[in-house]
C-alpha cells in the first residue's frame, strides 16, 4: 500500500515549513505520494484580498514560478527517496458564513485556476485539465481556530458528481457523514507544521505513478485511511 | 560576599574542567576535524594495511518511531565502501512507520544484504535489547555492529570502526556523537549538549582517566566476545546496556576503543520536552552508576554556577558581569568546538548555550529526586547499575509523597 498526503501547504501560502523542507521531512518518513496544494484565494472577496496582501495565497502571477520549484523538487523527491509529488492547489472560497465558504484540492494541476470563478466552471477547468476535484473539510471541524467550510456539502446534491473525493479525515477531524454518504474517500493533514506530519492518511492500493494514483482515488477502490503516529 | 567567591573558584573549575575536555576532543581527534562526511576521522586510503582489514561485519539496527532524518540515516549504512556486510533492521511491530522506511531503503538498494526482522521479543525490561534480539539471532557474521537508528554515518564508517579490531586485545569499539542540524529549541539544546558536555566528557574520560567509556548508539564486537561476555542476555534488565557491555567485555582482560571517528546524530524536531526526557534518563542512569562522581558534572556546569549568585543576590554590577563573562567564556568554547569537530550548526545556535547549561543545571537534581524513567512509552524504577524493576507507585519512595500524605491528613483531620 502507498503512504499518501494529499493536503500539504508550504510557505508559498500559509504553510509555515518551506517547500525543500516539506519534501525533505515528507521523503524521510517514508511517504510514497504526496500533494502539495498551497491556497489560490478568492481575490473578488474582502478576506480574499486580505489574504493576497498577506502573501497567503498563490496568484496567477506568481503560478508559473511555483510550478517551476514543485516541478523541481518532485524531481529531487523521486531521485532521492522514491516519492511521487502531486503540483496542486486548495481552491479557497472564504467568507464571514461557514455556510457559504468552500476549500477544494485540485490535484495533478497544470494550469492556473482562480477561486473567483464559479463552482461549475472550476469543476469543468479541473476535468479539461484531467485534474482530481477533492472536497476538503466538507463537515465541522474540532480545531476552533478552523472555520467550517460547508458549501459544498450543503449543496452536495448538485456539487457532488463533480466531486472525485471527500476528505473523510482532515488532520485530527473525522466525518462520519461522508461515510454514510458512501462518498468516494481520501484523508489529508492539511499540513501546515510540522507537528502536522502525524494525522490522518491515506493508504492506496496501486502503482507509484500520477496515472495509476489518480485512477485509484477516482474508482475509489484499494483505498484506505490510517492515522499516522509515531 | 565570601559565597560569592566560592561560587566563582567552582565556576573557574568548571571553565578549566571544560578546557580540558576541548583538550581531550582536539587530542583524540587531532588534525581529522576537517574531514567532510559523516565521520572527521577515518584510516589513510593509501595504507594498504588499512585496507586489508574487512572482516565481514553484521550491522544490526533496532528501529523504533521516526527520527528526525530517518531515511538518510538508514540509507548512509548501505553505502559503506565495505566489501562484505549485511544490514538488519530489527522492528517489534509491523506498523511501526520506521518499517515502510526501511522497507524503502531495502527497495532502494537491491545489491545490499538487508533484511527487516519483526518479531515482538521480550526477554527483559531494556525495550532496545528486546529490539535487538531477532536481529542477533539472524546475524551470519563474526562482528556484531549494534547502531541505533538515529545516527548518519560517511561511506568510511564501517572501515575505521573496525580498524582497532586489528588488534585481537581490542574487544570493543565506539565512537563519539556529533549533533548535526536543529530547527527547534529541543533540537538546538540536544545538538549543543551532544557537542560540549556529552563528546567532552566521552574524551575526557577516554583521554585522560582511560576510563572504558562507550557510547551505545556504535558498537563493535567480536560475536565470540560478545558471547563470552553472556551475550545480550546479559544486558536484557539494565538501561545503560552499552556501559554495562563495555564493563564486561573490559573485565575479560579486553581493551575498549573509542574510535577517532565521530558519528553524526542529525536533530532537527525536537521538542523541549523530549530533551527533558532523555537527558534526566540519561542523568538518573549516570547518578545510579557512578555515586558520588556525579556532583562533578554539576561543578563542571560553570554557567550554572555563575548564575546562581543571580538567585541568591539579585542583579548587581559583579553578579551580573561574572554570570555574563562566565557564560560568554562557555558560548566561545562550545563555538570553537564545533568548529574543530566541523558540526555544522548556525553561529545562532550558540547563543543559546547558557541557557542550555542553567536549564541543564536545574534537570541535574531531578535524579536526586527521583528513580523513575520513561524509555520509549515505558516506565521503570532504575536501581545500582542501571538495573532495571518495573515501574509501579510506591509513595514511601516519592520524594513528593510528603504532599500526598499531607493531603490525607489535612483531609481526615477536617472531617466533622
Amino acid at each position: 500500500m502507498l503512504l499518501c498526503d494529499f493536503h500539504i501547504h508550504t510557505t508559498h501560502s500559509d504553510g509555515s515549513v518551506d517547500l525543500p523542507r516539506v519534501i525533505d521531512l515528507f521523503g524521510q518518513a517514508g511517504f510514497d505520494v504526496i500533494a502539495i496544494t498551497d491556497h489560490v484565494v478568492d481575490g473578488d472577496n474582502a478576506i480574499g484580498k486580505l489574504g493576497r496582501f498577506l502573501r497567503l495565497s498563490v496568484t496567477e502571477k506568481k503560478f508559473g514560478d511555483y510550478m517551476e520549484r514543485l516541478r523541481r523538487e518532485a524531481q529531487r523527491a523521486w531521485d532521492k527517496y522514491g516519492m511521487l509529488v502531486l503540483p496542486g492547489v486548495e481552491i479557497s472560497k472564504n467568507y464571514i458564513s461557514s455556510d457559504r465558504s468552500a476549500h477544494l484540492l485540485l490535484l495533478d494541476l497544470k494550469t492556473f485556476v482562480p477561486a473567483s470563478w464559479d463552482y461549475e466552471r472550476i469543476f469543468l477547468e479541473a476535468k479539461r485539465q484531467d485534474a482530481l476535484v477533492v472536497a476538503c473539510h466538507p463537515h465541522h471541524q474540532s480545531d476552533p481556530t478552523s472555520k467550517d467550510t460547508l458549501f459544498l456539502w450543503n449543496n452536495r446534491e448538485r456539487y457532488a458528481r463533480y466531486i472525485d473525493a471527500w476528505e473523510i479525515a482532515n488532520r485530527d477531524d473525522i466525518f462520519n457523514v461522508i461515510s454514510l454518504k458512501k462518498y468516494p474517500y481520501i484523508a489529508g493533514s492539511d499540513f501546515h507544521k510540522t507537528r502536522h506530519l502525524y494525522s490522518w492518511k491515506t493508504l492506496l492500493d496501486c502503482e507509484r505513478n500520477v496515472k495509476d494514483v489518480k485512477r485509484c482515488i477516482r474508482d475509489n477502490r484499494g483505498v484506505a485511511i490510517t492515522l499516522f503516529r509515531n | 560576599m565570601d559565597l560569592f567567591w566560592i561560587f566563582a573558584a567552582i565556576s573557574g573549575l568548571g571553565l578549566v574542567g571544560y578546557a580540558m575536555q576541548i583538550l581531550a576532543i582536539r587530542r583524540h581527534l587531532g588534525g581529522q576535524e576537517n574531514r567532510q562526511g559523516g565521520g572527521a576521522a577515518h584510516p589513510d586510503p593509501d595504507s594498504s594495511a588499512s585496507l586489508e582489514f574487512t572482516d565481514p561485519i553484521s550491522v544490526l539496527k533496532p528501529l523504533k518511531g521516526l527520527d528526525d532524518n530517518l531515511f538518510d540515516n538508514l540509507e548512509s549504512f548501505c553505502l559503506q565502501d565495505y566489501p562484505l556486510y549485511e544490514i538488519i533492521f530489527s522492528l517489534q511491530d509491523r506498523n511501526d512507520p520506521a518499517h515502510k522506511v526501511a522497507a524503502k531503503v531495502q527497495e532502494r538498494h537491491p545489491d545490499r544484504d538487508i533484511s527487516i526482522v519483526v518479531e515482538d521479543c521480550q526477554i527483559g525490561l531494556n525495550p532496545k535489547v528486546n529490539n535487538l534480539l531477532a536481529a542477533y539471532r539472524r546475524a551470519k557474521h563474526p562482528y556484531i555492529l549494534i547502531s541505533d537508528s538515529n545516527v548518519r554515518v560517511g561511506p568510511d564508517y564501517l572501515r575505521a570502526i573496525i580498524e582497532p579490531m586489528r588488534n585481537p586485545a581490542v574487544g570493543l569499539v565506539s565512537n563519539p556523537i556529533r549533533g548535526m542540524g536543529g530547527r527547534t529549541l529541543g533540537a538546538i539544546f540536544e545538538n549543543l549538549h551532544l557537542n560540549s558536555f556529552i563528546m567532552g566528557s566521552v574524551c575526557f574520560l577516554d583521554r585522560f582517566l582511560r576510563m572504558p567509556c562507550v557510547v551505545g548508539k556504535s558498537m563493535l564486537m567480536r560475536r565470540i566476545d560478545l558471547e563470552a561476555a553472556g551475550g545480550l542476555f546479559a544486558v536484557r534488565d539494565v538501561l545503560a546496556e552499552d556501559y554495562v557491555l563495555g564493563r564486561k567485555i573490559h573485565s575479560m582482560g579486553l581493551k575498549v576503543v573509542l574510535s577517532e571517528y565521530p558519528i553524526d546524530n542529525v536533530n532537527h524536531y525536537w521538542g523541549v520536552r523530549r530533551f527533558i526526557n532523555r537527558h534526566t534518563r540519561w542523568g538518573k542512569m549516570r547518578w545510579r552508576i557512578g555515586g558520588f562522581r556525579y556532583l562533578f558534572e554539576l561543578i563542571s556546569n560553570s554557567v550554572f554556577v555563575s548564575w546562581l549568585p543571580l538567585l541568591f543576590w539579585g542583579p548587581t554590577g559583579s553578579t551580573v558581569a561574572f554570570a555574563g563573562g562566565v557564560s560568554v567564556l562557555k558560548m566561545a568554547g562550545d563555538y570553537f568546538l564545533a568548529r574543530r569537530i566541523s558540526a555544522r550548526i548556525p553561529f545562532w545556535h550558540f547563543l543559546l548555550s547558557p541557557l542550555k547549561d542553567v536549564f541543564v543545571g536545574i534537570l541535574w537534581f531531578a535524579p536526586l529526586l527521583s528513580r523513575s524513567v520513561t524509555w520509549r512509552g515505558n516506565r521503570f524504577r532504575i536501581g545500582p547499575d542501571s538495573l532495571l524493576t518495573p515501574w509501579r507507585e510506591r509513595p514511601a519512595e516519592n520524594a513528593f509523597a510528603w504532599t500526598a500524605w499531607f493531603s490525607k491528613r489535612t483531609t481526615v483531620s477536617g472531617r466533622p
